[in-house]
Order: structure tokens, then C-alpha cells, then sequence
């Protein structure tokens, strides 16, 4: 598309200015986490801090078992979108390329599952979790969040299968690919986008659920982040700063975790694999 | 209604009532564990450190697993592990919790070891709370309960002599430090958020009045009572009166008040002791400057009762050895914890020795009004009250606001009180 | 099937993806096989438990009940007690109200976003996603108080800046007086949060259509909204329709944001139904009303959705 210099120009500051206010919030937690308690509410008008201190982030990070808890997140987390992603894309290409019986009553579970309130499921949950024995074990708090997430990823990714053109698989058949060449070739490159998509929401979802994640894991050295973040409130009140210095710490990862994806699957295969 | 009430007694398989599922629970010899639950910063770890060794060594092979646990989703994560078929032997509740608990019959009757768990010494408030239906199952821990928390310096500079005793030397006082700082557009004389219910339930009952009146385990709210209006007009007139910039429609947590204290331009608040530290980690310099005078009454010279807020400690039913559980609490209760409790600046629930509150005139302000503690109403609906939507609170703001007249107000929040103890 | 005129289109025949060919690609038992995992784990961990919840919404269970392992079935008493209650009825219709706009908005904003992000040069692409990963992947514990603060009426940046600007009227200015207010300022705070979301689904939705078709449609004399109207939108429908019904579901359901902001006051009038459903169940350990509320809720969430849902149920071709 033939874009004129001016036109350029006019949409990087539209984005600029989107990218502004929606950076804002996270701004304000930032520049809070900098501040004394005395300066969060002040009558100043203080848009830029008036004064910085590390005081917040030393707090945070010394609290005790930081590490193991980071540990316990990413293990859960990570595990949680790799199992989601799995399912979700050995479900995705059969809804969207294949004709079956029980196909509809499937699409139907998947539609129903995301209709019901997490809440409300809770005590269920945890009944079936202890009998299963699952109770206290990353593994059964893993197995929770792939329950939370699959339906979405299923859905999304099988919208994504559907958006390639049948005409590209047909044409890769033809030159002699397998179905699981067609798969690797052709679907698995296209799909990039869709798996950044719902690997991002996944692992936003697992990394930042609280209640199963406390009522479901008993001892300390199992525990995740969310759990270690409600720990700044006591009975003595909550230490804003501490919570604030923490969330910005806590934020990184999951953006570590966008940039890395990005990278190997936005930037590279698309263009390739069409143009290829 | 179309109700059939069929109490099936048939189990899930649900739990470990039969107590064998613990490793516990095989009575003598054999290695036994005591699993406990406090709450994040209730107890100094000093003192929990020297009360488990003391356990310990007075217990030979009995290991004490002490887990603390988050004030967020306590409820939540309570009633799973209650459920559970591994429940903890103790655990703390807040004390407006306590009834919840109590009157669903989940936890062990205590009745019967009340002496020896230093029953005699226990705090009114505290005691009230963990009982239901004539029995206690849940025994005093700590408490604490408001004060007015006050710059020393900027009394002195408006020339007040003493901290006021009376109700009418509170709104001179608060007139003279006007006088004094209020070319200041910033200054507030005091600090009163439209939501600070615990102030209000003060005022109630220094006029008399209650939140409810009890018959046996039924209870009938009385906040439309003359005495309860009366309170209600007192607190409206204390923010007529401060000029208090304080949002009317949010409590002293929304914004935090010891920050806005913290920010020196607030000579009083109504608060908690240790607020006084939160307030220092903006101005260490507060901590000289601040001092304390218990909430006065309407009758000059004697602190207005106050609403003591708290933990009990409990033994759930579930538990696979009560009788260690027992021992436990004893020794919790006993003089010496309690009165490192004291020392840490709480109330203790367990003693009536406040004494080591009176060197810090801060704590000593919240000691001197303690024996005129009270709780709210031994119900298990106030759980839900306590949880979110508070009628006391939307009473304030809507009168305060002028939403409402005051008899509008005071009705509203006696029928939302009452289905709340209804359910 | 006699008359022509009233001769059915293929997809309304009853059984006609019966009769389709199945498993055009190989055999019976692999599209099963696939499917399996997902299923095992849907079933097992989601509809299980929706399906005990339905059972929990006939009978009473309170904390003694729950630890004791008692089953009391009450019929229905549960679903009497809420939908007697004046505040139920209140509250759906808020949280219908309030879902709709928020995912009109959302969709909308999210919609912008990703056209944005694919006409954008490199650098600012990247700013704008890092802030919009930020917003989405902050806990919520901090962006709601944070959003407390900046609402905050007396020291709160949005009312100091306002002032500034010469809007004297906002010294001192209560966001949270009213349940609308309150509402709008939970809605921005969900929007903020939802939008990166739906931003990047709706941008990767826009990269996957192939770049030739862009320059075709150039090459043709096309305007960019020409060229979007022909190109882009046909592939974008089906997934707006997707993260539409998939943001009706979640801003359905949004609980903390909302109990977090005011608990649902002033006075109940930020009261959406899962704010009922934790304050009438979970808070006070009532886990049959809970669940019957849950329940409730359900059937209110098929209502809204109906259209979508009997497309789905009607046609397996359809583009869900």
C-alpha cells in the first residue's frame, strides 16, 4: 500500500499517543513503587515524581521465599500454556479441516465450558482435587489452569486453522507433502499469530490467578507469586509501596515471556511461509 | 414454599472425622504433629518461635508445623481446609468471623476447659464473639480498638493545654486548631472518612444505643433507636466541625488515612496505634511528635466505649488430636504469652495485665478505653456484613451526604441488618 | 420437501452434515484421538464440576454441611430465596447493561488497535505492544488500587490535572458517588485491561491475511478502506464475532475489578450478579445459593448470547 510520508507520520503519533495511554496505569504503579507512603496521596501535583526511592523494591525482593515462589509460578505457568497449547492444537485441526461424528456436540462442551463462573466452581474443584489426591501438587494446580485456558485456545486456534486457505494444504498435497508435512509446512508457521495469541493469554491467566492457586497449595515452599503478592497485607494494614514495588517486578516476566514468543513467531515464519 | 428438607446424613466420604487420616491421632507414644494457622503478622515471630520451643520440649516427639497464613481468601481457604481430610488442630479467626464458625458446628466445644485456658481473664468483647448458643467454642487471642491519634506539637501551638476528656473539649479543640492552621487551604484538624463505622459504633454506644439486642441466639437490630440517631448526629457533627476533606463516600482504608497523616497537614485521626508507624515511613519524625487520647465520652473525664476488633483462636471439629490442640492453647494463653502480646502493643485477649501497654502513651490511650470494649452483634450473618456491603456504611454516607434524612438513613440500615442476621 | 418454494437451503435439511463425507482426510479414528486429551481434561475438570454445581443449587450447603459431609436437598429454596429478592432482579439488569457496553467498547477500541498496530513502522509497533502486554499482564490487585488512586477525589492525579486545566467543578469531585459513576470507572478499568487482548487477536487476525491480497487490492487502485472493507474484513468478521461473544462471557463474569473498586456500592448500586453471587453465597459460606445463582446466571448469559449459540447449535458450518 502507497503510504505518503505525511500519512506515516500522523499514524506513529496516533500510536504513540495509544501506546501513552494505555502504558499510564502501569506509569502510575511504577512512579508509586518510587515514592515514600506520604507521597502516594499527596495534595502536589506530582504527574512526575518529586523524589525516587528504592526503598519499596528492596522490601519486596527481601521478603522471604521470593525465589522459590518465582520458581513455583514459572513452573505452573509455563507447564500450564505448553500443556494448553498441545491440546489445544492436536483439537484445533480436526474442528476446523475435518468432518466427524460428535464434532458439534464437542464445539458445544467447549462453548458451555467458558459459561460457567470460576468462582462459583471452586468448592467442586476442590473436592474432586482431593480425592483425586491432587491436592498441595503443582501438578494439580497445572491441571486446573489447562482446564481454565483449553477452551479458549481450542476455539481461537481452530478460528485461525479455518483462516487458511484450504487451497495452500491442497497445494502443498500436491507438491507432495504429508498431512504432517502440510501440518509442519504450511498450518504450524501460518498459525504463529494465533499461538502468540492465546500462549500470551494463557500464561497471563495462570500466572496471575489467586484463589486456586491459595486454596489448592498448603505448603509455603509450593506456593506462587499471586499468593506471595496478598502476603504485603497484614493486620497491621498493607504496604502499598511493597505491593506496588512487587506488581512492577511481577509484570516483568510475563513481558519477558511476550517478547520472547514474539520474536520466534510473529517476526519470523509469516511472511516467509506466504511468500515461500 | 416448596422446601423439602431432607437431611441426609449420608457422607461423602467426605472427610477425616474419624481422625485416622492424620498422622496424628494414635493418642501416646509414636511422632505426633500439631499443625497451626496464624495470620500474617498477628503474632511476633519472637513469640511464636519461644512458644514453640516451649511446646516442644514440654511434648517430647511432638513436631508443631506452623503455617502463616494471607488475610486475602482467608475465608475461602479456611472452609476448604476445615473440609478437608488433613485440617489444621488451631487456627485464629477474626473475631466478627468467629460466630460464622462457631454456630455452623465445625469447631470443638471449649466449654468445659475454660479454666484452664485462662478464662477468668478474658476480654468481654472477645469472649462474647466466640460464643454461640451458650457454648464457647472459640477462645480470646488479642484485640485492639481505636484511639485518636494526635500531633502533640500542633496542640501546643493552638495553645491547648490538655487532650481533651469530654466530647465538648474535643470540638474546642478542634476549633482552636482551625483558629491556629487554617489559613493552611491544606490543614484538616481532623481526619474523618464519611466511612469510619468504628468511630460511629463509639458514638452509639456512648449514647447507649447498640447495633442489636439479643434473645438468646435470634438478634434485632436497633440502629433506628433514638440513641443510635444520636450517635449518627455526633458524627456529622465532628466532620461539620473538622472540616475534614475526607472522601464521604469511602473508609479510612480508601485512601489509606496514615499516608494522608503522614503527609503532616492532619493534626488527629481516628485509628490504631500502629498507624503511627505507617505514618512514619513517610515522616520519622511523626513518631516523636504523635500521641494518643482514648475517644472521649459525652461524660467529661471517662474514655466512650469503644468497638474492639480481633482474633480468636479456635480447634476445628476436624482436628486429629484436640487434646494436643488443647495443651496448645493453654500454654497460648497462659501469662507469659500474654503478656508478650501486651509488649507487641495488642490487647491480649487472655489477661486482664495491661500494664505493659502504659510506657508508650499511645498504646496506654487504647488500654485506658479497653475495658469498655464491645463487639458487634454474635452472628453468624454479620460474616457477610463484615465481607463487602456494609448498611452502617452506606448510612453514613447517605447521611452525611444529605441522600437521606437521618430517619431514612437509620431505617434503610436497620432492615438491611436485620436480613442480614435473617440469612 | 414437495413444494419448491418452500424447498429448505442444504443447512437447515435435519441431518444434512450427516451426510456429509466424513473425515475427508484419512481415517475414522484420528480426529478422535486428537480431540481426546482436550476433552479428558474439559470434562473431568470443568464440566464435572459445572455439573455438581447444579446439584449444589438444590441443596443446602453452609459450612457445616460442607465439613461434615452432609447432603440436605432443599428443591428449590435456593432459586426462591434470589429470585424473590427485588436486588437479583436489579443486578441483572445492570450487569446486562454493563456487559454491553463494555464489550462495545472493547471490541471497538481493541478493533483500532490492531489495524493500528499493522499500519505502524517498527518501533513504535513495539512500544505500543510492550504497553498493551503491561496492561493486560499487571495483577489486578495493584491496577485496581492503582485506579483508586487516580480517581482518588481529593488527591487523586485525574481530578488534580483536571483542575489544572481550568475544570474547577472536579476540586474535590466524587467518582464513586454513584453506582453509574462507579460502574464507568470499573468499565474503564476492564476495558484498559481487555482490550490489549482483543488488539492482538484482531491484529494477528489481520498479519494471517496474506500480503499479497493487500498489494492486489493496491495495485488496483484500491483506498486503504477500500482495500480494508475487501480484504481484511472478511477475514476479520468471524474473529470479531469470536472475541465479541468471548468478551460478553468474561465481562459477564468480571468479579474482582468490580468487588475491588466499592464492593458493589455505594449503597448496592454497583451490585453485578457475580458481586450478588459472592455476597449472597461465598461470603457467608452459603454454597447451594452460590451455586444457584451460578446457575442463574447461566441461563441469563444463554439468553444474552441466544442468537450466537443457536447459530452454533443449527449449522456446524457455520464460522464460529
Amino acid at each position: 500500500m502507497r503510504t505518503t510520508r505525511a500519512q506515516r507520520f500522523w499514524v506513529s503519533a496516533l500510536g504513540l499517543v495509544v501506546a501513552a495511554i494505555f502504558f499510564f496505569p502501569t506509569y502510575w504503579m511504577l512512579t508509586t513503587a518510587l515514592k515514600t507512603p506520604g507521597q502516594v496521596l499527596s495534595p502536589a501535583y506530582d504527574l512526575v515524581p518529586l523524589s525516587v526511592t528504592l526503598v519499596n523494591f528492596a522490601s519486596a525482593l527481601g521478603k522471604a521465599g521470593f525465589l522459590s515462589f518465582l520458581v513455583n509460578s514459572l513452573v505452573v505457568t509455563l507447564g500450564s500454556v505448553a500443556c494448553a497449547l498441545a491440546a489445544g492444537l492436536l483439537a484445533a485441526v480436526p474442528l476446523a479441516r475435518m468432518r466427524f461424528h460428535g464434532r458439534r456436540g464437542f464445539l458445544l462442551l467447549v462453548l458451555v465450558a467458558q459459561l460457567a463462573p470460576l468462582e462459583a466452581l471452586f468448592v467442586p474443584m476442590y473436592l474432586i482435587m482431593r480425592d483425586a489426591d491432587l491436592l498441595n501438587s503443582l501438578a494439580g494446580l497445572l491441571l486446573v489452569y489447562v482446564a481454565f485456558t483449553l477452551p479458549f485456545t481450542v476455539w481461537t486456534l481452530r478460528g485461525f486453522v479455518k483462516g487458511i486457505p484450504v487451497e495452500l494444504d491442497e497445494a502443498a498435497m500436491v507438491d507432495g507433502c504429508g498431512r504432517w508435512g502440510v501440518f509442519r509446512r504450511i498450518t504450524l508457521p501460518l498459525l504463529g499469530p494465533g499461538l502468540v495469541s492465546t500462549s500470551v493469554f494463557s500464561f497471563v491467566t495462570a500466572w496471575n490467578e489467586f484463589l486456586y492457586a491459595l486454596v489448592f497449595l498448603r505448603d509455603v515452599d509450593k506456593q506462587t507469586l499471586p499468593v506471595w503478592l496478598s502476603s504485603f497485607k497484614t493486620a497491621f494494614g498493607t504496604d502499598w509501596g511493597g505491593v506496588m514495588a512487587a506488581s512492577v517486578v511481577y509484570a516483568i516476566p510475563a513481558l519477558v515471556f511476550f517478547v520472547l514468543v514474539r520474536r520466534r513467531l510473529l517476526s519470523g515464519g509469516v511472511s516467509g511461509a506466504v511468500k515461500g | 414454599m416448596s422446601g423439602v428438607a431432607l437431611a441426609a446424613t449420608t457422607a461423602l466420604a467426605l472427610s477425616g472425622c474419624a481422625g485416622s487420616s492424620g498422622s496424628g491421632g494414635q493418642g501416646g507414644g509414636g511422632p505426633r504433629t500439631l499443625t497451626v494457622w496464624l495470620m500474617n503478622g498477628s503474632a511476633p515471630t519472637a513469640l511464636t518461635d519461644a512458644l514453640h520451643k516451649e511446646f516442644s520440649d514440654s511434648h517430647p516427639g511432638v513436631t508443631v508445623n506452623y503455617e502463616i497464613q494471607q488475610w486475602n481468601g482467608i475465608q475461602d481457604k479456611l472452609t476448604t481446609a476445615l473440609a478437608g481430610n488433613d485440617a489444621p488442630d488451631i487456627i485464629e479467626i477474626g473475631n466478627t468471623q468467629a460466630p460464622k464458625f462457631a454456630a455452623a458446628g465445625v469447631l470443638a466445644d471449649l466449654t468445659a476447659d475454660t479454666a484452664r485456658l485462662s478464662g477468668d481473664q478474658w476480654l468481654e468483647s472477645l469472649k462474647a464473639s466466640g460464643q454461640w448458643d451458650g457454648k464457647q467454642y472459640a477462645v480470646p487471642f488479642y484485640a485492639a480498638n481505636r484511639e485518636v491519634l494526635y500531633r502533640e506539637d500542633m496542640f501546643e501551638q493552638a495553645g491547648i493545654a490538655a487532650p481533651p476528656t469530654s466530647r465538648q473539649q474535643w470540638l474546642d479543640a478542634i476549633g482552636a486548631l482551625r483558629a491556629e492552621f487554617g489559613s493552611d487551604p491544606d490543614f484538616q484538624a481532623l481526619y474523618l472518612p464519611g466511612q469510619n463505622w468504628y468511630a460511629l459504633l463509639s458514638f452509639i454506644y456512648d449514647e447507649g444505643g447498640d447495633l442489636a439486642r439479643q434473645d438468646g441466639t435470634a438478634f434485632t437490630a436497633t440502629v433506628d433507636s433514638p440513641q443510635a440517631k444520636a450517635g449518627l448526629e455526633f458524627y456529622g457533627q465532628l466532620v461539620e466541625a473538622s472540616g475534614t476533606k475526607a472522601p464521604k463516600d469511602a473508609d479510612e482504608q480508601t485512601p489509606e488515612q496514615a499516608g494522608i497523616y503522614g503527609g503532616g497537614k492532619v493534626a488527629m485521626m481516628i485509628g490504631l496505634p500502629w498507624e503511627v508507624a505507617t505514618a512514619a515511613k513517610t515522616d520519622p519524625g511523626l513518631t516523636e511528635l504523635t500521641s494518643a487520647f482514648p475517644i472521649p465520652s459525652k461524660t467529661a473525664g471517662e474514655p466512650a466505649p469503644v468497638f474492639q476488633g480481633g482474633s480468636n483462636l479456635a480447634v476445628p471439629a476436624n482436628s486429629a488430636d484436640q487434646d494436643l490442640a488443647r495443651d496448645y492453647l493453654a500454654l497460648m494463653t497462659s501469662a507469659r504469652y500474654q503478656g508478650e502480646l501486651a509488649e507487641a502493643g495488642m490487647i491480649p485477649g487472655a489477661s486482664t495485665d495491661t500494664s505493659a501497654l502504659e510506657a508508650d502513651p499511645v498504646n496506654a490511650a487504647m488500654a485506658a478505653a479497653a475495658k469498655k470494649g464491645r463487639s458487634v452483634p454474635a452472628t453468624p450473618g454479620w460474616a457477610s456484613i463484615e465481607a463487602g456491603q456494609n448498611p452502617l456504611k452506606d448510612m453514613l454516607t447517605a447521611y452525611l451526604t444529605g441522600a437521606k434524612d437521618i430517619t431514612a438513613a437509620t431505617d434503610d440500615a436497620n432492615a438491611a441488618l436485620n436480613k442480614a442476621f435473617g440469612g | 420437501m414437495a413444494t419448491p418454494t418452500t424447498a429448505a437451503p442444504p443447512r437447515d435439511t435435519p441431518g444434512a452434515g450427516r451426510r456429509r463425507p466424513r473425515a475427508a482426510l484419512g481415517e475414522p479414528a484420528v480426529p478422535y484421538l486428537m480431540l481426546a486429551p482436550a476433552v479428558v481434561v474439559m470434562l473431568a475438570l470443568l464440566a464435572w464440576p459445572a455439573v455438581q454445581v447444579l446439584g449444589i443449587s438444590f441443596r443446602k450447603l453452609d459450612l457445616g454441611e460442607l465439613v461434615r459431609g452432609e447432603v440436605v436437598w432443599v428443591g428449590f429454596d435456593n432459586y426462591a430465596e434470589i429470585l424473590t429478592d427485588p436486588v437479583f432482579w436489579s443486578a441483572t439488569a445492570r450487569t446486562v447493561v454493563f456487559t454491553a457496553a463494555v464489550v462495545a467498547a472493547t471490541v471497538a477500541l481493541g478493533l483500532g488497535v490492531g489495524v493500528l498496530m499493522r499500519h505502524l513502522g517498527a518501533v513504535v509497533r513495539t512500544l505500543l505492544q510492550i504497553s498493551l502486554v503491561l496492561a493486560w499482564a499487571t495483577p489486578i490487585v495493584a491496577t485496581t488500587t492503582v485506579f483508586q488512586w487516580m480517581f482518588d477525589q481529593e488527591y487523586g492525579i485525574l481530578n488534580k490535572t483536571l483542575v489544572l486545566l481550568g475544570f474547577d467543578s472536579f476540586q474535590g469531585h466524587s467518582w464513586f458517588a454513584t453506582g453509574a459513576s462507579t460502574l464507568t470507572v470499573i468499565g474503564l478499568l476492564v476495558l484498559w485491561q481487555a482490550t490489549p487482548f482483543i488488539g492482538f487477536t484482531l491484529y494477528a487476525g489481520l498479519v494471517t491475511t496474506p500480503r499479497d491480497l493487500y498489494e492486489a487490492a493496491a495495485i488496483d487502485g484500491a483506498s486503504p478502506w477500500q482495500a480494508f472493507r475487501a480484504v481484511s474484513w472478511p477475514s476479520l468478521r468471524p474473529m470479531l464475532t469470536l472475541v465479541a461473544f468471548l468478551s460478553v462471557l468474561w465481562d459477564f463474569k468480571v468479579f474482582t475489578q468490580v468487588w475491588a473498586i466499592r464492593q458493589g456500592g455505594p449503597d448496592g448500586s454497583s451490585t453485578t450478579l457475580p458481586v450478588l453471587l459472592y455476597l449472597k453465597g461465598i461470603s457467608g459460606s452459603h454454597f447451594g445459593v452460590a451455586a444457584a445463582v451460578a446457575v442463574l446466571m447461566l441461563v441469563v448469559l444463554v439468553a444474552v448470547t441466544w442468537r450466537y449459540l443457536r447459530l452454533l447449535v443449527r449449522s456446524p458450518e457455520t464460522e464460529l
